[in-house]
């Protein structure tokens, strides 16, 4: 009893701090030190694949709390202990904590093993130190390289978490924070760069691979383009056997000699806002490796137990970027962001020639260059908004697979097994018919703006498409800024295609615009921050 | 007297159309003095062109009101600006027209061989004093020099300072309010830049803001250069993308923000001075908030105007200014720029569409010696010492208002601004796109 009424007075002194700022409706300073923010908010999802049906796929409550604790000022630390060379240095956290209600709401979601139900933890946690021209931030951190928007090409230190609303939310909350250092000495002038700085980033031992739901039965599962069911089958010559599939995860431990590490350059040349960037990393898309070695067919009991592991091979990424105002005749910014990338796992089709597929395990690496050109241009479009301009944004994402072979192959299916075109029922295999294109391309576009005498009403429009499989992408937002504290979201997700039935690499209209699979969503959202 | 000031470009500015012209002859017969609703470019310019008063005419610890509008108020107040500064219950108070000397060393350490190139460009100028000591209203390029003259005034930078804005509707309702502050350091300071190697930067600026949490975090830098041809470079972090961005520079015409101002407001004309044409217009006493005790009440109806402050009755240079482009939003802007300490009182923007009011500034200003005995309030979030402002003999920038009359909706600021003094080794690591990679979160 005593411990309940202990948290029930943490609870509201809490309560007290957030919710009844005396000076402040934005940061709350606990003491002059001490500054704490964050919300709550409430995200409610209904998935509808046709204009008649829908669902309630997620209702996920999250309260983040942040806060930096300013303890070392003008060389002292704590106000008392002279830091030499040190000047300032803060501690930062951001603890999250977040349930999704539609799985004890919902009786369709009772079986499954409660994955993404429930998520509650210090997300980051890090120190900085000021000892300029050199600073150091140490501890569990983010680290965003490129110019690239929501596609991974330099922005590859942090895994994401794609398990709970795959891509579509905001990258900050997706990103999976890693224990790492992060060193800059600042330059400045040198040679003909201005602004220059170089950065060192180690990452020791934290390696953590993206977070993927393939479970069917959680509504953002990841289960390529075929049914939401897992292969319990396979089919070898006209014979149905039961598959007994096991998947073995050769993560890296946490050993230094996983670690991760790598560099930036960066500065103006010219006008031209330039970097170049390396990371030697560990893939966070796993590999799969079919050990056919291990693969047994037991005829008596009618099963084949198969064997894959999930590998995760060592990455080196070499990236350039540039970054340029163009102020007289487009009045645009340009951004350039290309990278070459050697340790991009594949997988090649059963039966592929010794000579792609050397080692019989229908996997390799493979080298991968990526060309983004991005245009920013704030834009007047009086006849829709005559006070404020449009920020408009587009990108032309351009993947080459520099070591390209027919054999290799994307995301398998999974179809209903039948033999001798008769359909058995519950029994399912898995197929794949995916090939990878040498070329891959994805064009993107957003639009927003602000409406209202203090601009609290914010649309955005957001496009993506992609030209080969013709799938595409949009999205419809619209946040009002209720008052100080209250947010209101409404978004509409469609993903639709154009023709055809090939299925490209970025999740668009052609995975989820598909009937049976289909991922319209309409979202909304209510915040109290503070 | 009649202005006989045109562009320097040689076209003369428009002067009363017949229309417009029958209908202040209708107005004049109807009342002795401007309508308070008429808010139209030619009634502005037919203030300035009216009656040019003395001083005199208020008496230094006078507290006006409503009561003393007309007789006192209307020929120092600018005519757009009634409709929200005349309110019952306004109160003024009135104090004795200052002399604020520039700083000991103002003027002793500039560089020579600066001159305004043929579309009135300021061309050389490295800053450590006014480039124009004089103004002569027959020089074609007057207003140009003066406003030349308020871009490189003592005192624009250099400083910290939080801030807090609210945006108000006009029944006085708050539809937001934001906290942030902006750190401001001059380089370029006559003979010398700050950081050696730097000639080329004539200021640099971060702004961060505090709240509200969806704006918590943002911070931008600023770097404006000597050479006014070229365009200020800047970047934006935004703590959801965890990077900075490049931003544009030229864009100058949108509101910011949601505020009620646009880029080319700010200081009363933040352009290009070849994206316009200009002419000046005189001078003209104003009552200005020139050296106010303290960040000041804001009253009126809708709770956007100075009120119970004080008040100085000042010489101003009247500029006007017309952008050159055919898709700006101005038609004409005036600006009345104070004719000892260079910074801006009073800002007037007109529609292009009908060239009635649009945007409108006043600012607040406080001179920092007036620190030592009334010393300002802090700002909710941060502490300062303001006992460091006193010796710098600059003006502090204590706040705004900026109304947009169309909407309508105004937008408040209070600054808490204290000086800071960077040295080299600081400025150069502070003001870095180093600082710009990461930020609160």
């Amino acid at each position: 009893m005593i411990m309940s009424r202990n948290r029930i007075a943490l609870f509201l002194s809490f309560l007290s701090l957030t919710l009844f700022p005396a000076v402040s409706w934005g940061i709350v300073d606990v003491t002059d030190n001490l500054e704490l923010e964050g919300y709550v908010k409430a995200q409610n999802i209904m998935r509808a694949s046709g204009l008649h049906d829908g669902e309630l796929i997620q209702q996920r409550n999250t309260a983040q709390l942040e806060g930096k604790y300013y303890f070392l000022e003008d060389n002292k630390a704590f106000g008392r202990f002279s830091t030499g060379p040190i000047e300032e240095a803060t501690f930062t956290f951001l603890a999250r904590g977040a349930y999704d209600s539609v799985y004890d709401i919902r009786d369709s979601y009772e079986d499954t093993d409660d994955k993404g139900k429930s998520e509650y933890k210090v997300r980051e946690a890090f120190v900085d130190f000021l000892m300029p021209p050199f600073t150091l931030r140490l501890g569990r951190q983010q680290v965003v390289w490129g110019e690239t928007d929501n596609f991974r090409a330099l922005d590859v230190i942090n895994p994401l978490d794609l398990s709970w609303h795959w891509s579509r939310e905001s990258w900050e909350d997706i990103r999976i924070p890693l224990w790492m250092a992060r060193g800059i000495y600042d330059i400045g002038k040198i040679g003909p760069f201005e602004e220059s700085f170089f950065e060192l980033i180690v990452i020791p031992w934290d390696f953590q691979p993206n977070k993927v739901s393939t479970d069917p039965r959680h509504p953002w599962a990841f289960t390529g383009a075929g049914l939401a069911e897992t292969a319990n089958s396979a089919i070898i010559g006209d014979e149905l056997f039961d598959l007994d599939l096991t998947i073995r995860d050769i993560r890296p431990d946490r050993k230094l000699r996983n670690g991760q590490g790598g560099f930036r350059f960066k500065g103006i040349l010219g006008d031209v806002g330039v970097s170049l960037n390396y990371f030697y990393g560990i893939s966070a898309t796993p590999g799969v490796k079919v050990r056919g070695d291990l693969t047994q067919l037991n005829l008596d009991t009618q099963t084949l137990s198969a064997v894959v592991d999930k590998v995760y091979p060592r990455t080196h990424v070499l990236g350039l970027t540039a970054n340029y105002s163009e102020d007289r005749y487009t009045q645009s910014v340009f951004r350039l962001e290309t990278t070459l990338t050697k340790g991009i796992p594949v997988s090649i089709a059963a039966g592929a020639p010794i000579g792609i597929d050397s080692d019989g395990d229908q996997y390799d690496t493979v080298r991968q260059s990526v060309v983004m050109l991005g245009i920013d241009r704030p834009t007047w479009i009086k006849l829709l908004n005559d006070q404020r301009t449009f920020f408009i944004s587009t990108q032309f994402f351009w993947r080459r697979y520099l070591d390209h072979s027919s054999f290799y192959q994307g995301v398998s299916s999974v179809i209903p097994a039948s033999i001798g075109g008769e359909v058995i029922a519950d029994r399912f295999v898995s197929t794949n018919t995916n090939r990878l294109d040498r070329d891959e391309f994805v064009i993107t576009f957003s639009a927003s703006t602000s409406y209202g005498r203090a601009g609290r009403w914010k649309p955005q429009f957001v496009f993506a498409y992609d030209p080969r499989s013709t799938g595409a992408y949009n999205k419809l937002v619209l946040e009002y800024l209720w008052t100080k504290h209250i947010v209101f979201k409404a978004e509409q997700h469609f993903y639709w295609r154009e023709s055809g039935s090939e299925q490209g690499p970025w999740s668009l209209g052609d995975l989820w615009g598909e009937a049976g699979n289909r991922r319209n969503e309409t979202v909304f959202s209510a915040t109290f921050q503070f | 007297m009649k202005l006989q000031a045109k562009f320097t470009n040689g076209t003369h500015y428009r002067r009363t159309s017949p229309r417009i012209l029958m209908a202040g002859v209708l107005l004049w017969l109807a009342a002795p003095s401007y309508a308070l609703e008429d808010q139209s470019y030619e009634s502005l310019m037919k203030w300035i062109e009216d009656s040019r008063p003395g001083a005199e005419t208020v008496m230094p610890g006078q507290h006006l009101t409503e009561k003393d509008r007309q007789s006192l108020l209307e020929p120092l107040i600018p005519h757009s600006a009634w409709k929200y500064y005349f309110f019952d219950g306004m109160e003024m108070e009135i104090a004795a027209t200052g002399h604020y000397p520039a700083p000991d060393a103002w003027g002793e350490n500039m560089a020579s061989g600066y001159k305004l190139d043929e579309e009135g460009t300021l061309v050389g100028f490295t800053g450590g004093g006014f480039p124009f000591s004089e103004i002569n209203s027959d020089d074609p390029n007057a207003a140009q020099k003066v406003l030349w003259n308020m871009l490189w005034r003592p005192g624009s930078n250099d400083y910290n300072m939080p801030m807090v804005t609210w945006l108000r509707s006009e029944d006085g309702s708050l539809d937001r309010e934001m906290e942030y502050t902006s750190v401001n350091t001059t380089y370029a300071r006559g003979d010398k830049s700050l950081v050696p190697g730097y000639e080329e930067v004539k200021s640099k600026k971060i702004m961060e803001f505090r709240s509200p949490r969806d704006m918590a975090g943002a911070k931008n830098m600023t770097i404006e250069y000597v050479d006014h041809y070229k365009e200020d470079s800047g970047w934006l972090y935004m703590p959801a993308q965890r990077k900075p961005r490049r931003t544009l520079a030229s864009e100058r015409t949108g509101e910011m923000m949601g505020m009620d101002m646009i880029r080319e407001d700010l200081n009363g004309f933040g352009g290009k001075v070849y994206e316009n044409n200009w002419a000046y217009l005189g001078k003209r006493k104003v009552l200005a908030t020139v050296n106010v005790s303290d960040n000041p009440e804001i009253g009126g109806p809708s709770l956007w105007v100075p009120h119970k402050t004080r008040w100085e009755v000042r010489d101003t240079h009247v500029i006007l200014i017309e952008p050159k482009a055919k898709d700006h939003p101005y038609s004409h802007r005036i600006v009345f720029i104070d004719a000892e300490t260079y910074w801006t009182h009073w800002m007037f923007a007109f529609d292009k569409e009908d060239d009635q009011l649009l945007r409108m500034a006043q600012h607040f200003l406080k001179y920092s010696e007036s620190y030592a005995t009334e010393p300002a309030t802090q700002s909710s979030y941060v502490k300062q010492d303001f006992s460091k402002n006193i010796g710098h003999k600059v003006f502090m920038h204590l706040g705004e208002t900026d109304i947009n009359a169309k909407k309508p909706h105004a937008t408040i600021t209070h600054c808490h601004v204290a000086k800071r003094d960077f040295t080299p080794a600081r400025a150069k690591q502070f003001y870095s796109l180093r600082n710009m990679i990461s930020g609160r979160r």
